[in-house]
């Protein structure tokens, strides 16, 4: 038991070594401690959907960098869905989450075979080259209009990014 | 002593994490973790060292016919997969990836190839709802579904573990299996294994030599 309790302790001090070590610009710390405590400041990038293969789902991706405090990804709206949720993938089974955690000074990450949205019953398919809208909602912050490039089925730009199993 | 000691191994576990948790960008770089899982370095495909048998399997196709596995692809090279169609990521993207790599292939071994996708979810993946998305990937793909108990017991002579669809708040949660199992046509077993970052790349690459039953 009292092995167990160690660890975990340790991992938690590294945990704020990890955020410290990620983060790159400012060595003033405290400034930094005051910072993750702030606003969060929120950016989108690398977004895509693959090219879905029917009208029923699609998936779609992005990276949600944080120069600021924590905050949380709660909700993604489109109109080219009824429904747009978020999932993990957890041994291989895919499960729906409430929400997901977008770190202090760190990222939000989505990629194949991990974190993604998923798109049910469609307007219409998408096609490669279509854009689609949608809109993130976050606990604190305003809510981010992205436009989703299409992109192919296969596209897959960070293979071997998911390290969570 | 012993405290100290695990500390400091704690921490330099936490140094790896860092560091794979900083290096967001870099692509094709395996997480510092799974190095002792793939240690076949940069390639996609794992041989093995003990080949799977072929498992004696009889579902029901997307016509709703019979289908034996062991029969109806004896001789021929033989990709066979297990997942669902109600998975919007990897699903698709790995028959997306088998079926652009295909295309690839001369025509004669286009036509040798038999791709075998078994349903891990049976209960929604009917003959029909399973023809129609596969159909829409690649018209030749096989689509197997069936008694679940049987499924799954194939799946796991293949080492692949697979739990039944269940309900959770209302949602269905299926699984799909890690990986495609590629059956030579010499031997008729299953020799070589693709994970689930492999890319249409890899398999374009290695299909030439798995329709030849040669290691990629």
């Amino acid at each position: 038991m009292k092995r167990r309790i160690l660890v975990g302790g340790a991992l938690a001090v590294t945990a704020g070594l990890a955020l410290a070590g990620c983060s790159d610009d400012s060595p003033d710390k405290a400034a930094k401690a005051d910072k993750a405590a702030g606003k969060p400041e929120l950016k989108v990038a690398g977004a895509f959907m693959p090219e879905p293969v029917m009208d029923t789902m699609a998936s779609g991706f992005f990276t949600v960098t944080n120069k600021g405090g924590a905050d949380k990804l709660t909700s993604v709206t489109s109109g080219i869905a009824k429904k747009v949720t978020l999932h993990s993938t957890k041994g291989n089974a895919m499960k729906e989450q409430k929400s997901f955690d977008v770190p202090a000074n760190g990222e939000l990450d989505f990629a194949r075979g991990a974190n993604h949205l998923m798109f049910e019953d469609l307007k219409q398919k998408p096609k490669q080259g279509d854009k689609v809208a949608v809109t993130l909602h976050f606990e604190k912050s305003d809510p981010i209009d992205v436009e989703i490039p299409v992109k192919a089925a296969t596209y897959n730009p960070k293979p071997g990014k998911h390290t969570s199993h | 002593m012993r405290k100290k000691k695990l500390l400091a191994a704690a921490m330099l576990a936490a140094a790896t994490l860092t560091l794979s948790a900083c290096g967001g960008g870099d692509d094709g770089k395996k997480p510092v973790a799974d190095v002792s899982v793939e240690s076949n370095g940069d390639k996609a495909a794992t041989i093995l060292d003990k080949p799977f048998e072929k498992p004696d399997l009889v579902l029901t196709d997307t016509h709703g016919k019979k289908y034996d596995l062991r029969e109806r692809t004896k001789g021929k090279p033989t990709l066979v997969y297990f997942g669902y169609t109600n998975c919007p990521d990897v699903c698709p993207l790995t028959m997306s990836n088998i079926a652009v790599a295909k295309k690839a292939l001369p025509k004669a071994e286009q036509d040798k190839l038999q791709v075998v996708f078994v349903t891990t979810d049976p209960e929604r993946d009917t003959p029909k709802a399973l023809g129609k998305w596969l159909k829409a990937q690649d018209t030749d793909f096989i689509g197997l579904t069936g008694d679940f108990d049987t499924i799954q017991g194939s799946a796991r002579t293949l080492g692949i573990s697979i739990e039944p669809s269940k309900k959770e708040k209302g949602k269905v949660v299926s699984m799909h299996g890690t990986q495609v199992i590629a059956f030579s046509p010499k031997t008729d077993a299953g020799y070589v294994l693709y994970g689930e970052d492999t890319t249409v790349d890899d398999y374009t690459k290695d299909l030439p030599k798995i329709v030849k039953g040669a290691t990629p």
